[in-house]
């Protein structure tokens, strides 16, 4: 299938990794910079046909037929209660992730790079925290601030 | 043994589930027949040899503890003459032998749960081998009136020496030989093995020591084996290079001599000294020595004598080998329905296309039938509950049993085992009457009856449990139900179909007390979800006086439908043909409005609701009127209802997906979602539960 990246295609890093730098990938969903952890991600897909899958909450876009694997697709701007992204041309951009072997695909807006994290530097989300997606946040060189996806939220259905 | 740990210990498992099982069988028939034959007490005998030896090598002692006092029992028995033993014991002593095996094997059987479980294995057998002693003494005064004293006087000796027959020298290792069984003269193949492993090896001793000159020994080496005993390993693996060239030979195995490590531990014990001619010979009150050491590893002479053409497979290598084929059968028809395709004419591609579709069609059908297993397991169980509650509870009931060759999937009979336990138990606590008076006022013989029938019936396999006891009462149940806030309408509504279907619901049991065996607040429900979770039903017919009878219903397989591919709006659904009983066209004038403005239509005289798919979905659809989509009529378990979709596709066999993991939590199965199936083309259709289907549907109106 050509429209499949993979994630493997790391940005350049030769530094030395230390036991607290991990890879991040970071998306981009609803204006918000988003990162998870590399490891728990399979594939980016783009351009998949979801099935439509009838008596699920609204955020479940549907599932979709990955090889023979029948994989769920959050859509995550409506699973933080935002409004759908509606995209004209019915193009769509789905990273694929395993959190303890339950399979998610989610639905972002784009897919930005890779990032080497040192997740000692990541503070805790703020007390307030209304966004239970959030599980951390950092900023990052260029200023921007990366939250972190609490992929154990995201699995719990 | 290659093997891992994990391996050998799903071996053993297996083996001794199943041996416990032929067991019961054999005991089961015997008590029947309310005599043993010699056949039955050699099978037993070598049965617990088995388990005996297996546990050791596994080192579950207190399985290879009472497996072994049943075999010194079963000696016993088989030495003094099992006709004896038959005219000698009275019906009593006959009773608490069968009591105290029975109650053995379950005492292993929970051993044997408890190694599935990783949990430790229970230290404190010592009343259970009292038990089995005790009847030993017992048995032994009937065959040896003059000597009893003498009988026990030997039992406590021969427990002093017990360990002496472990292993009959100080060699460092031993390879412990088994010939095949009935291969005749033991004692000269022996002793051409020792021949032969002279040319190779320079020292080793070996027991019994005169198998040239004396015949006797072959009994002794068909009982305990050959033992040849070596200074170190290296000879020992020399030897073993030897053996597998020679003929004859069941098993071997290495045992490691813990005397030659540590001789001064076992000072009581007569230590042979090794070229002693007479001494050497072990003594050996053999089989009736209790052993009470664990080392002694017997060959794990593995089962099966009569040499069958069949392996046991591990089930998860057969759930994949399944995936795959399903897999390849899709890809088949994604191929040679290639879109790419339509129109071009390539003769010799279809011909082999066609070949191609014969050999996936057979290839299916092969790897379907490896999995499909006889029920008989399953009723056989049955024997034992129907035996034990019976004499618990003073009934006197006969298991009938029909059909239990039917073959049914793997995982179905895995499925229905519960639940049939569960119905039984119910119709011998519950069904059959207390009083053998209230029989035979209703005109039936004393002795009650439970039938288990198995049956197929096209794609599905039928399995009822029927007694001939008092039935179920239709008012108590209603009284019942109504206690305990079950019933939806005025009670003069329901029909005696729904009102045995409350007997079905959760929270529902009508005897009062609980009992040992049921009523422990786990009904019918439990049973139905059980049986529902296979892809079956369950229905209850009874009357009362003359019995109940239960009927479940159950699809032989779960991994492959027949499909009807439907279309609504843009999603495809696929309806299982099983459901289907007619589609048809339908006009807004056959649509009749009910009072609460639902619709429903008459088919054949009677009455059924229309369920309109894309309603209940949601789904975009430019098909709203009756007259532009098309109705089929479904039927699962006790609805019948119609369904109005857009269009109907095609006939299709497809392959069962689950749901992924993530959608379990929302519930979606009791929604009518029973998996999905990827057709040829790639796209996901969903499969529709067309029971739940209609619970669903009905909720939310």
């Amino acid at each position: 299938m050509a429209n499949e990246t993979n994630t493997t295609q790391d940005a350049v890093s030769s530094q030395v990794a230390t036991d607290t730098i991990r890879k991040y990938l970071t998306f981009l969903s609803d204006g918000l910079y988003f990162g998870i952890d590399t490891s728990y991600v399979t594939e980016i897909i783009i351009n998949h046909k979801i099935t439509f899958l009838p008596m699920v909450p609204y955020y479940v876009q549907g599932i979709i037929n990955l090889r023979g694997q029948i994989i769920p697709i959050v859509d995550m701007r409506l699973r933080m209660g935002k409004t759908a992204c509606e995209s004209e041309d019915g193009t769509n951009c789905i990273i694929v992730l395993n959190i303890d072997t339950i399979m998610i695909g989610i639905l972002v807006d784009a897919v930005r790079q890779v990032l080497d994290i040192d997740t000692s530097k990541i503070s805790p989300p703020t007390a307030n925290n209304h966004e239970e997606l959030v599980c951390g946040m950092m900023t990052l060189a260029d200023g921007t601030t990366m939250l972190v996806l609490d992929q154990a939220a995201l699995s719990q259905s | 043994m290659d093997n891992g740990m994990d391996n050998m210990l799903d071996m053993y498992l297996f083996e001794t589930n199943t041996l416990l099982e032929q067991l019961d069988g054999i005991l089961l028939n015997a008590e029947k027949e309310k005599l043993f034959t010699v056949d039955d007490v050699n099978e037993i005998f070598r049965i617990m040899h088995t388990i005996k030896g297996s546990s050791a090598m596994m080192e579950f002692s207190s399985l290879m503890k009472i497996a072994h006092k049943i075999e010194d029992l079963f000696f016993l028995i088989r030495e003094n003459g099992v006709d004896t033993f038959d005219t000698v014991c009275s019906e009593a002593e006959h009773h608490e032998l069968f009591d105290l095996v029975f109650n053995s094997i379950d005492f292993m059987r929970s051993e044997i749960e408890r190694v599935e479980n990783a949990e430790p294995l229970t230290d404190n057998i010592d009343s259970y081998l009292e038990k089995i002693n005790a009847f030993i003494d017992k048995i032994t005064v009937h065959f040896n009136p003059d000597a009893a004293p003498a009988a026990s006087q030997e039992t406590t000796t021969t427990e002093a020496a017990a360990p002496s027959q472990d292993l009959p020298d100080n060699s460092a290792f031993f390879l412990h030989v088994f010939f095949d069984e009935g291969c005749g003269m033991e004692n000269l193949r022996a002793f051409m093995l020792v021949n032969a492993l002279q040319d190779a090896c320079e020292d080793f001793t070996y027991y019994p020591k005169e198998v040239e000159s004396n015949p006797d020994t072959a009994h002794e080496i068909i009982d305990k084996g050959f033992y040849i005993g070596f200074q170190n390993k290296e000879a020992a693996e020399t030897a073993i290079n030897i053996l597998k060239n020679q003929s004859n030979i069941q098993t071997y195995e290495m045992i490691e001599n813990p005397k030659a490590k540590a001789p001064q531990t076992k000072v009581e014990e007569p230590v042979v000294p090794e070229h002693t001619e007479v001494a050497a010979k072990p003594v050996q009150k053999a089989e009736s020595a209790p052993v009470h050491t664990s080392k002694k590893s017997d060959s794990s002479t593995h089962s099966m004598q009569s040499k069958q053409s069949l392996i046991s497979v591990n089930l998860s290598k057969l759930d994949s080998l399944m995936a795959i084929v399903g897999e390849i059968v899709i890809t088949e028809s994604m191929v040679t329905s290639c879109p790419e395709l339509v129109g071009v004419k390539l003769d010799s591609f279809t011909k082999s296309a066609r070949q191609l579709r014969k050999l996936t069609d057979e290839l299916q059908d092969i790897v379907m039938s490896i999995r499909m297993v006889p029920i008989s397991g399953v009723f056989q169980k049955m024997n034992r509950i129907v035996r034990d509650m019976g004499q618990k509870l003073d009934k006197d009931v006969e298991l009938v049993i029909i059909g239990e060759e039917t073959e049914v999937d793997k995982t179905i009979v895995d499925g229905i085992s519960d639940p049939i336990m569960h119905i039984v138990r119910n119709s011998m606590d519950h069904g059959i009457e207390e009083n053998v008076e209230d029989r035979l006022k209703y005109g039936k013989s004393p002795k009650a009856k439970i039938t288990l029938t198995a049956e197929h019936t096209g794609g599905e396999v039928i399995i009822s449990i029927a007694d001939d006891g008092q039935g179920i009462d239709p008012q108590a149940v209603l009284n019942k139900a109504m206690r305990n806030g079950l019933l939806v309408k005025p009670e003069s509504e329901y029909t005696q179909k729904e009102i045995l279907n409350l007997v079905m619901l959760p929270g529902f049991s009508t005897n009062e007390e609980v009992t040992e065996y049921s009523g422990r607040g786990v009904g019918m429900d439990v049973v139905r979800k059980n049986v529902e979770k296979v892809g079956g039903v369950v229905s209850i017919t009874s009357e009362v006086g003359q019995g109940t009878c239960t009927t479940l219903k159950i699809p032989l397989t779960m991994a492959i439908v027949d499909g009807m591919e439907i279309a609504v709006g843009d999603s495809i659904f696929t309806i299982p043909i099983n459901n289907i009983r007619q589609s048809f066209k339908a006009t807004s004038a056959d649509i009749i409005r009910n009072v609460d403005n639902s619709e429903v239509i008459k088919r054949m005289d009677e009455f059924y609701p229309v369920i309109r798919l894309h309603e209940l979905y949601n789904l975009e659809t430019n098909v709203t009127n009756i007259e532009d989509g098309i109705v089929i009529w479904v039927e699962s378990g006790d609805k019948s209802y119609c369904l109005f979709v857009d269009e109907l596709l095609g006939e299709q066999q497809v392959v069962v997906k689950p749901l992924p993991t993530y959608l379990n939590g929302f519930n979606i199965k009791n929604s009518g979602i029973a998996g999905c199936t990827i057709l040829g083309d790639g796209n996901i259709s969903i499969i529709l539960d067309i029971l739940n289907l209609y619970t669903n549907a009905s909720n939310l109106n």
